[in-house]
């Protein structure tokens, strides 16, 4: 689930743009999708060498301790990623090249293990064969599903793939007649000023060279198993994901919330930032009126992320502050974006009680997580997923709530407006797009 | 009849074959700098001649059109426009369809075509300002630069049509990105001034534009200088490569059809495109005291501010936007030209078959930027191949030699047409003849797969859709045209009496 982003400039006067600002504001942009390690690499004009710059920490912070170095590259490709040394792929030979990766592609080991496996192979294939977007092809078809790369070479190529099933997302963008941008999300596209001009596909490959862009689908690349989890969870509200905006999922998700779990409250609360959508549909469906219920204090801290429960219960605590006037003496329909160990929910529903709240009516906007996630999706063990193990009325009654309630899962097919063998399920339903998914 | 054709691309090959469909059954006889395979091709068939030879130079367009004794001269391309080549036929009585060296200078000189259309208020303006050395434009772009007037949102050209190369758009709005985009506009007008140097034909050398968006579309028309009549409107797509990403090139494909109008503009927005068209026609006529016989083309946009707006104008037809129209054209071409050089054109109606066309160029690797490694490359074409799958070959940029070898010359290669009731359809169709066209030695081709897929159509109607909204809203509001910006410490200014003012001193 990090995020990438590939930056590549064409024609007259390439050498002069500046990659490193491009890569900071679009991976600023992407930090929702981690931001325990961030990395870059630019590729320099004069020496033509990729020089790669790593660090554990989120993005603004990485940038602040870069200034020291004189960083330098016309061509460059960036990841955030929720976890620590989780950062670019190098690989010296055959071919030096770097790699960029969401997801988590089929080969054996961890997420970043398995890049490397992939990064190894696609220099040796950039060796064998003649024609580069033959080697990416070829990688297409070898490396399984579920992951999307930009990988930037010493010769100067930028090869940008999504796996056959399109698990993961990967979007395109331009700016004038000079720059080429890629990116797991829209939005990204829109901070740095480029013109969105759709997704990469599923099972294809798009190589950037000097002179010129192809592209090219692996045949037979009909099947589609995109990432639910996306649409409810990981991608920002404004954008696009495989043409569809997330908003208009998010709000309708909200409003089937109130179709099917319907709760009588007085005012509709989402907790930020994800529920905020969801709140709003709830609302448009049942003319409850929406209130802001909270607070944030400090960076915008995606919680159900967070490495360790400590850190996840005190970052709950920081950002979510009741507001007092919105929340005294009424009954709350109380609006989340998805439920994993519970406790966090837990702590939200307790300070919204202590602030006067009378009853509390949990609706989340996601099925119940009872699976781990084969993509490289931290999930945590399955026996401290809440939804796995106790019922509705359960949860209800242990995050001392009146009621609480999932979306169903046709309830979310429908908010996303694909039939069921378009995504990836997984971990709401621990069925998987290919039958040989690695535990 | 004999005709002599002068320029040797693929908009010259679909000219050629046109003029050769003819009931006159004219003898085609041709001249241009590269042998053109398909023209050769035309011209023996027809019993006319090749002749390689300068298409710039009045006196080797004239003499070969004495030798042959022709009816009339096509002039294709814009450069022998300006090199004076349709006034020195003019002079010798040879009739011609090609605006002479005066009334093409509102392709010739792009700073002189917007000075025109303001002089004579005719709507479709962007605004925009001169400069003769990069120092001077550099400092009225940095002036205020942290203000967002319309100076930081622009597009720098050179101020004379210089081969399609050298424009850049500058969206210098995001203001944490403004260092980067300075840096690059400060050193492209240093680019632009250098580059103009090649061209003592002009005084102004950097053209700053206004920037604007929304879709794009070509409308090509034949004028006898009193009537102006319009072809379908078609869509170039100038981005070299896929995503509409990089260079801007000469076109690397267009779309039309069906019907006049593309499908993501109206018939409301083509009737106003024909009569901004016509009014610029009459401005340089009125302006030159020249007739304007030939072919004229607004390369224009719908944009929020103007609605219809002319961003070029082309003194001849587009490659490869020729390509589409010429492919429809029902009315007899011949009759046409002779309509035009007799000022008859009124009389004339042009008819068009109802079918989405598309056509896609396919380029050497180096085009448009490397030219120098996209020349000499030993083509292979299986001709047959493409037109058994239903498309039709138009040689471009390449030469013919003694031996019969084809090698490329630098820009576009071929380009590849196609016919179908939808241009999805007739995209995918083009796909399928890509595979044929081939270098020998290994050198790489591209071509833009994107041009008329569903994908891109749906992009672009949802594009016009949006600006469309803005300008009726103009409309309503009786504020199209309008702009005000405000430069703190100066106060609110209106760029368009700015401008109307600096116009008149």
């Amino acid at each position: 689930m990090p995020g990438i982003i590939g930056f590549y400039p064409f024609g007259e006067g390439r050498e002069n743009w500046d990659a490193s600002r491009f890569l900071y504001y679009g991976l600023t942009a992407l930090q929702g999708r981690g931001e325990a390690c961030t990395s870059i690499a630019l590729l320099e004009s004069e020496s033509k060498k990729i020089n790669i710059y790593k660090d554990n920490t989120h993005v603004e912070e990485f940038y602040k301790r870069l200034s020291e170095n004189k960083v330098r590259g016309f061509i460059g490709i960036g990841q955030v990623s929720p976890n620590e040394d989780d950062g670019l792929i190098e690989v010296k030979e055959p071919i030096r090249l770097v790699l960029a990766g969401d997801g988590k592609p089929g080969y054996q080991g961890n997420r970043v293990e398995a890049f490397y496996k992939l990064a190894q192979r696609l220099s040796t294939l950039l060796t064998e064969r003649e024609d580069p977007l033959d080697a990416a092809t070829q990688i297409i078809k070898e490396a399984g599903i579920g992951f999307s790369f930009v990988a930037l070479t010493e010769r100067e190529e930028m090869i940008c793939c999504r796996d056959p099933f399109g698990v993961k997302p990967l979007e395109v963008g331009a700016v004038g007649f000079d720059l080429g941008i890629v990116s797991s999300e829209s939005a990204a596209l829109d901070v740095v000023g480029a013109v969105h001009s759709g997704p990469i596909q599923a099972g294809e490959c798009v190589v950037f060279d000097p002179l010129s862009i192809r592209r090219r689908n692996i045949p037979n690349s009909e099947s589609r198993a995109y990432c639910a989890f996306e649409y409810v969870y990981l991608a920002r509200v404004d954008s696009l994901l495989n043409d569809m905006p997330i908003y208009n999922v998010r709000e309708r998700i909200g409003e089937i919330l109130a179709e099917e779990k319907e709760a009588e409250g007085d005012v509709v609360i989402g907790i930020p930032e994800t529920a905020l959508p969801f709140a709003l549909g709830y609302s448009n469906k049942t003319s409850i009126p929406v209130k802001l219920g909270f607070m944030r204090t400090g960076r915008h801290i995606r919680s159900a992320l967070k490495p360790t429960q400590f850190e996840r219960i005190m970052g709950v605590q920081l950002k979510l502050n009741p507001i007092k006037a919105a929340v005294d003496g009424k009954d709350i329909i109380l609006i989340d974006d998805s439920v994993v160990r519970g406790n966090t929910l837990k702590n939200t529903v307790l300070n919204l009680r202590r602030k006067g709240a009378k009853r509390v009516h949990v609706r989340v906007g996601s099925p119940a997580i009872i699976s781990h996630c084969p993509f490289g999706t931290e999930v945590p063990p399955i026996d401290e997923l809440i939804g796995r193990a106790l019922s509705e009325e359960e949860i209800a009654e242990i995050i001392g709530a009146d009621s609480f309630a999932y979306l169903s899962i046709e309830g979310l097919l429908k908010a996303i407006g694909l039939p069921r063998d378009r995504l990836c399920l997984g971990c709401f339903t621990s069925e998987y797009p290919n039958k040989e998914v690695r535990k | 009849m004999k005709i002599l054709g002068v320029g040797s691309g693929a908009r010259e090959h679909a000219i050629a074959k046109k003029l050769s469909l003819s009931i006159y059954n004219p003898k085609i006889y041709w001249i241009g700098e590269n042998k053109n395979p398909g023209i050769v091709r035309i011209c023996m068939k027809s019993g006319g001649e090749f002749i390689q030879g300068s298409t710039t130079d009045p006196e080797v367009v004239s003499s070969t059109a004495k030798r042959f004794n022709v009816d009339f001269v096509f002039i294709g391309p814009e450069e022998p426009n300006f090199h004076a080549v349709p006034d020195h036929l003019e002079r010798l009585k040879i009739p011609c369809i090609g605006a002479n060296r005066s009334v093409a200078l509102i392709e010739m000189s792009k700073a002189e075509m917007r000075r025109l259309q303001w002089e004579y208020d005719i709507p479709g303006k962007l605004l925009f300002q001169t400069f003769k050395s990069a120092e001077e434009a550099y400092l009225v772009l940095e002036k205020y630069a942290d203000s967002l007037t319309w100076l930081q949102n622009v597009a720098l050209k050179p101020a004379r049509q210089a081969g399609g190369k050298g424009v850049k758009v500058v969206e210098d709005r995001q203001i944490y990105l403004h260092e980067e985009k300075q840096k690059f506009k400060s050193k492209h007008v240093s680019w632009l001034e250098g580059y103009m140097r090649g061209y003592g034909d002009i005084e102004d050398k950097i053209l700053v534009e206004e920037n604007v968006w929304g879709p794009e579309y070509t409308l090509q028309c034949f004028t006898d200088g009193t009537t102006v009549l319009g072809m379908p409107m078609v869509q170039d797509n100038k981005n070299a490569h896929e995503f509409d990403i990089g260079t801007e090139t000469g076109g690397m494909g267009s779309i039309s059809g069906p019907g006049m109008c593309l499908p993501f503009l109206t018939i409301r927005e083509y009737e106003d495109s024909i009569r901004i068209i016509g009014k610029m026609v009459s401005a340089i006529q009125d302006k030159t005291g020249k007739r304007y016989h030939g072919v004229v083309a607004g390369q224009m946009m719908l944009t929020e501010v103007e609605g219809p707006t002319i961003i070029e104008m082309y003194s001849r037809l587009g490659d490869p936007e020729a390509l589409n129209v010429l492919h429809t054209l029902k009315t007899d071409l011949v009759e046409v030209c002779l309509a035009i050089i007799d000022e008859r054109l009124s009389k004339i109606r042009l008819e068009f078959e109802d079918k989405a066309v598309v056509v896609k160029a396919i380029a050497p690797k180096g085009y448009p930027d490397n030219r120098s490694l996209a020349i000499g490359h030993p083509v292979a074409v299986d001709e047959a191949k493409v037109s058994e799958i239903g498309c039709e070959l138009f040689w471009a940029s390449c030469n013919l030699h003694e031996d019969g070898r084809i090698t490329t010359a630098g820009s576009r290669l071929v380009e590849i047409l196609a016919e179908g009731e939808t241009l999805p359809v007739a995209s995918a169709q083009i796909e399928k003849a890509i595979p044929y066209v081939k270098l020998t030695d290994g050198w790489g081709l591209f071509h833009r797969s994107d041009i008329g897929s569903e994908a891109l159509l749906k992009r672009r109607e949802e594009l016009a859709e949006r600006v469309r909204r803005l300008y009726l809203y103009r409309v309503e509001k009786g504020t199209v045209g309008k702009r005000v910006d405000w430069l703190p410490g100066v106060g609110k200014v209106d760029p368009v009496s700015i401008l109307k003012n600096g116009l008149r001193r």
